[in-house]
């Protein structure tokens, strides 16, 4: 990380694997679902992973946002290799660097919308002050869920669920955005509304932004696609 | 509908365990009272005929229990019989061994020296042979330290005799039991302390003494039994109702956890009611699948129950050598009942679940997002019913206390309860909120969790809150009752060891030693003169003691006696005293002389206590013939009386020990509470494990909810801590809640039952034994939230997330 390269690496790369691979289950139950993945993603972008299901991109997803480890291969993060991590630290990464948006079990259904966008927040130990209240009234803001903060997520529709969930990603500024079919539960023109709102915090908060679709239309709001195919880069 | 059956119970059987584990439990409860009742009545059959198994017949009194044998008669029979008789009874006679006098009066019986019949067993030594050597029981022995070899002058005075003990013996029959046996001529020098409750009788009886009957051995071991036995049975009526409590908590526990399992499985019922089952079909599955978990819970509680009773038994054999457990028969009808009351209440608390799955509309499987709906609305019908309970309990309560009514307070109790139950998915929530707040921002989303769904959080705690309330209650009432029963023998015993010298003054020398010996706290000499009391047969000292306070465990008010008046302790001067309370009799100290009213007390020695100025009418010179001695607090009541007996002794003083009536009512007391403590604990261990099941289900639950925490950065220990807190919310809140009802159910008792009993006892509460109850509810409630713990933090992220 001392050489200039490196550094001009970093600007436009986010994360990066090289030779991922990820099996489950032994002997003839073994079921390769990432076989080999070498691909850069671009920083302050929008990508999209597409392929059918089964295809490994949820799986790629996983391994990318540290949720999961892969068999072989690296996986690297805003310049921290991901395979040198233990549980904790890994968690503690999650926490600092990437955010999620998820198909749907998205909030906590105990919580506001407003308790559930300062989540992460709290989970750091960080004392909600009113600077991270004035950030969270903004991101509510930008998605057009400011009315809604004091709800509980049962009084939600799903778009506006879903919004929420994309301010309580937003909220810690994390180097990586994953979301998880965003939009697998909605109707179009809420799909349209999500997915556009991801675009824009790519093009105006220079985000970078990560999401998994079956769905060529969402695909298209994309700036990259990546399309897999039996757990390789098609 | 078999298929389904089979494969639900396959995957949800493990689901379970924890309420399995709970019915088990109250089933091996009932199981081991009942085989420790078949073990005691075995034990006490064996033992109890011993004494006459070669007699033909058995002489007692007529008029059993409630009249006994005229002594002179019966002895007179016995003596008639010769070497064709053998009697039992006893002589109950102080005694002093080693130079030491042994703390309570000793009881002894005869033992015969023809091996036909002895019934004692020897344990050590041999059987004595002729006068002037005993046995001694293996037990007494043990606690007053005697060994085979030991002199023990048994009597006082003329009758003192000295024995020597050759062996140890096992007594078997408690109607016959005594604490040292001689041989019945040696036993005949003490006639006249002699009473015999029976005389066994070997060929014709010929003429009965006067109020006597004959009886078979077995006649007779019948009749003495009954009585026995009826105290058995009350005892295993007292052990039955704490196995009750037990019962109903594990109907708590099982209850919530088939109506967690139930709701879970909710998706599963409508999507089986859609493709075509009807609700007759879905119910009887459910049905079939609580007898399955109730037949292999109380068959495993049976054994269980079994094993441990007669594990029971073997140990308390091997501990306490006089107890009278025998080789109990499997008590067939008590497995029975054990069984049937297991399978009874889990198919009981299977059946409101169970009603409201049938409910279940086969749509819910087709709404795209049914989660399961957590949030059970509280009923109407439920708050009102609470609401009438909680105010008749109440009043009932209020009625009882002024009525002094027993069954009114039980009632009153009962309704406050089962309101307090009812309201729970109200109440317990809003404490939980009021308890979590105290944690500030960490223990946040433990609380959100905690009270996410009243209903269920509420029965989780009552479970817990049942043991509580009557723990905490017991506790209590002990203290309180403990605390009454301390101010009147405060007043009944005033002075702890009394040590009187009727002849000559006390030296400074021996209220050194006394200062010195181990266990006394404080001495103080007290001033008087030796003086001629009319009506008493020998002079007594006349003492007064206004540094009483100092010492005595009524504050002194016993020494305080008003001028003209003198206080006679009766119990020191015993029956022969014929002085009464108003009495005017002639005090005189050499040729000085007052008159002086008879006031009667006891616990301070044959000693008159006057005022001061009484005292100084009677004497110019007062010397020390008293030392009054306050013992420290966990002083050996036997081995205190015994070191100052041996330095009043040599001297010619005595010692009046009041000391040991505090701890026969300490060792009472301890036992009774550790004994209610101990039944309840098992009904608490039992709502533990509901606890942690309820937690363990709504783990299951929420694993898609804990793996997206996980990915939002929540780390493995947060996870862990936040369930454990969840847990120690609905420990502790249910046992504060529990506290502060049996704490006023206490109350209550007090006012209804003890105000009447000890007119001026105070309601005392044991704050740091309260306070020990709440703490070990917390820790318990962080040892129920271990496992489900463990379980939730182990699943990985990712696994979480594609969970379905």
């Amino acid at each position: 990380m001392t050489t200039t390269t490196r550094q001009g690496a970093q600007e436009t790369v986010a994360a990066s694997a090289w030779n991922l691979t990820k099996t489950y289950g032994q002997g003839d139950a073994q079921v390769h679902a990432l076989r080999g993945i070498d691909f850069d993603l671009p920083r302050g972008r929008f990508t999209a992973i597409m392929g059918p299901s089964g295809s490994g991109k949820s799986t790629l997803m996983h391994c990318l946002a540290g949720l999961d480890q892969p068999s072989g291969g690296t996986v690297t993060v805003a310049g921290t290799d991901l395979g040198s991590l233990d549980d904790d630290a890994l968690t503690i990464f999650r926490r600092e660097h990437i955010g999620f948006v998820f198909q749907s079990f998205n909030l906590l259904p105990m919580l506001t919308a407003g308790e559930n966008i300062v989540l992460p927040l709290e989970l750091g130990g960080r004392r909600i002050d009113d600077a991270a209240r004035e950030r969270a009234r903004m991101l509510a803001d930008t998605l057009g869920v400011a009315d809604r903060l004091g709800h509980r997520p049962a009084e939600l529709s799903g778009g506006q669920q879903q919004r929420v969930a994309i301010a309580r990603a937003l909220i810690t500024e994390p180097d990586l955005l994953f979301a998880d079919e965003p939009t697998g539960n909605l109707d179009s023109t809420t799909s349209a509304e999500v997915l556009d709102h991801l675009r824009r915090s790519a093009r105006e908060l220079g985000q970078t932004v990560v999401m998994v679709t079956h769905e060529r239309d969402a695909a298209t709001y994309a700036d990259y696609v990546v399309t897999m195919q039996d757990g390789r880069i098609a | 509908m078999r298929t389904v059956f089979l494969a639900s119970l396959r995957t949800h059987i493990r689901r379970y365990v924890a309420a399995a584990i709970a019915v088990a439990v109250a089933v091996a409860f009932v199981v081991v009272v009942g085989v420790l009742t078949s073990g005691a009545r075995s034990g006490l059959m064996d033992g109890l005929g011993a004494p006459y198994r070669d007699a033909d017949y058995v002489v007692s009194a007529a008029g059993w229990p409630s009249s006994e044998l005229d002594p002179k008669a019966a002895i007179a029979f016995a003596e008639r019989h010769g070497e064709n008789a053998a009697a039992t009874g006893r002589a109950t006679l102080p005694a002093r061994a080693n130079g030491r006098r042994l703390p309570s009066e000793t009881t002894v019986g005869p033992i015969a020296t023809s091996a036909e019949w002895r019934w004692q067993e020897l344990s050590s030594g041999r059987f004595p042979a002729r006068t002037g050597e005993a046995v001694a029981d293996v037990y007494f022995a043990l606690a007053e330290h005697i060994a085979v070899g030991d002199r023990v002058r048994i009597g006082e005075g003329a009758a003192a005799r000295d024995v020597r003990v050759v062996g140890l013996v096992e007594s078997p029959s408690p109607p016959a039991q005594a604490a040292m046996y001689v041989t019945w001529p040696q036993l005949l020098q003490w006639r006249d302390h002699l009473h015999l409750s029976a005389v066994a009788v070997r060929g014709e009886v010929g003429q009965l003494p006067e109020g006597a009957k004959a009886q078979s051995p077995e006649g007779f071991a019948a009749e003495r039994l009954t009585y026995v036995q009826n105290r058995v049975d009350s005892l295993s009526v007292m052990l039955l109702l704490f196995a009750g409590i037990a019962l109903f908590v594990a109907v708590l526990v099982i209850a919530n956890t088939f109506s967690i399992l139930f709701a879970q499985r909710l998706r599963d019922f409508a999507l089986l009611r859609c493709i075509g089952a009807t609700r007759r079909q879905v119910v009887r599955s459910v049905r079939r699948e609580a007898a399955v978990v109730g037949v292999l819970a109380s068959l495993t509680g049976t054994l269980v129950g079994v094993g441990l009773g007669y594990g029971l038994i073997a140990l308390i054999n091997t501990l306490t050598p006089t107890a009278l457990m025998g080789a109990a028969e499997l008590p067939t009808p008590w497995l029975l009942g054990g069984f049937a009351v297991g399978l009874v209440v889990t198919m009981v608390a299977s059946w409101l679940p169970a009603r409201r799955v049938v409910r279940v509309s086969p749509l819910a499987a087709l709404r795209p997002d049914a989660a399961v709906d957590v949030h059970t609305a509280t009923g109407l019908v439920r708050l009102a019913l609470a609401a009438i309970l909680l105010v008749t309990g109440p009043a009932l309560l209020g009625v009882a206390m002024v009525q002094g009514s027993t069954a009114l307070m039980v009632a009153g109790g009962g309704s406050v309860f089962a309101g307090v139950l009812l309201f729970g998915p109200v109440l317990v929530p809003h404490l939980v909120w009021i308890t979590g707040a105290l944690l500030g921002p960490a223990g946040r989303l433990a609380t959100k969790n905690a009270v996410r769904n009243p209903r269920r959080t509420a029965t989780t705690t009552a479970s817990l809150l049942v043991g509580v309330t009557l723990t905490t209650a017991v506790l209590t009432g002990m203290a309180t009752w403990r605390s009454a029963l301390d101010e009147q023998i405060g007043r009944d015993h005033p002075i702890d060891v009394a040590l009187t010298s009727p002849e000559r003054p006390v030296t400074t020398d021996l209220l050194d030693r006394v200062r010195h010996t181990p266990g006394v706290e404080r001495a103080i000499p007290v001033d008087g003169a030796v003086a001629r009391v009319a009506g008493l047969d020998k002079p007594i000292p006349v003492v007064t003691a206004p540094a009483a306070e100092h010492v005595a465990r009524d504050g002194g008010a016993f020494a305080r006696v008003e001028p003209g008046k003198i206080g006679i302790d009766s119990e020191a001067f015993g029956k022969d005293l014929s002085l009464r309370p108003g009495d005017r009799v002639t005090v005189r100290v050499g040729d000085r002389r007052a008159q002086l009213q008879v006031a009667v007390g006891t616990g301070w020695g044959p000693v008159g206590v006057v005022a001061p100025e009484t005292l100084a009418t009677l004497t110019d010179a007062p010397e020390p013939h008293a030392i009054w001695i306050r013992a420290s607090s966990g002083a050996d009541p036997a081995r205190l009386g015994g070191d100052l007996d041996k330095l009043a002794d040599p001297v010619g003083a005595t010692i009046e020990n009041g000391l040991r009536t505090w701890e026969s009512l300490d060792q009472q007391l301890e036992i009774y509470t550790w004994s209610a403590l101990g039944l309840l604990g098992i009904a608490v261990v039992i709502a533990l494990i509901g606890i942690a099941n309820t937690l363990g289900l709504s783990v299951l639950e929420r694993a898609r909810e804990h793996a997206m925490l996980r990915a939002l950065g929540l780390t493995r220990r947060q996870l862990r801590r936040m369930l454990a807190t969840e847990a120690v919310l609905l420990s502790v809140v249910a046992t504060l809640l529990g506290t502060v009802i049996g704490v006023g159910f206490a109350w209550v008792g007090y006012e209804t039952l003890v105000t009447r009993a000890l007119s001026d006892a105070t309601m005392r509460v044991p704050w740091l034994s309260l306070g020990v109850v709440v703490l070990i509810a917390a820790l318990a409630g962080l040892l129920a939230a271990v496992l489900p713990a463990r379980r939730a933090a182990r699943v990985t992220p990712a696994a979480g997330l594609s969970l379905d």
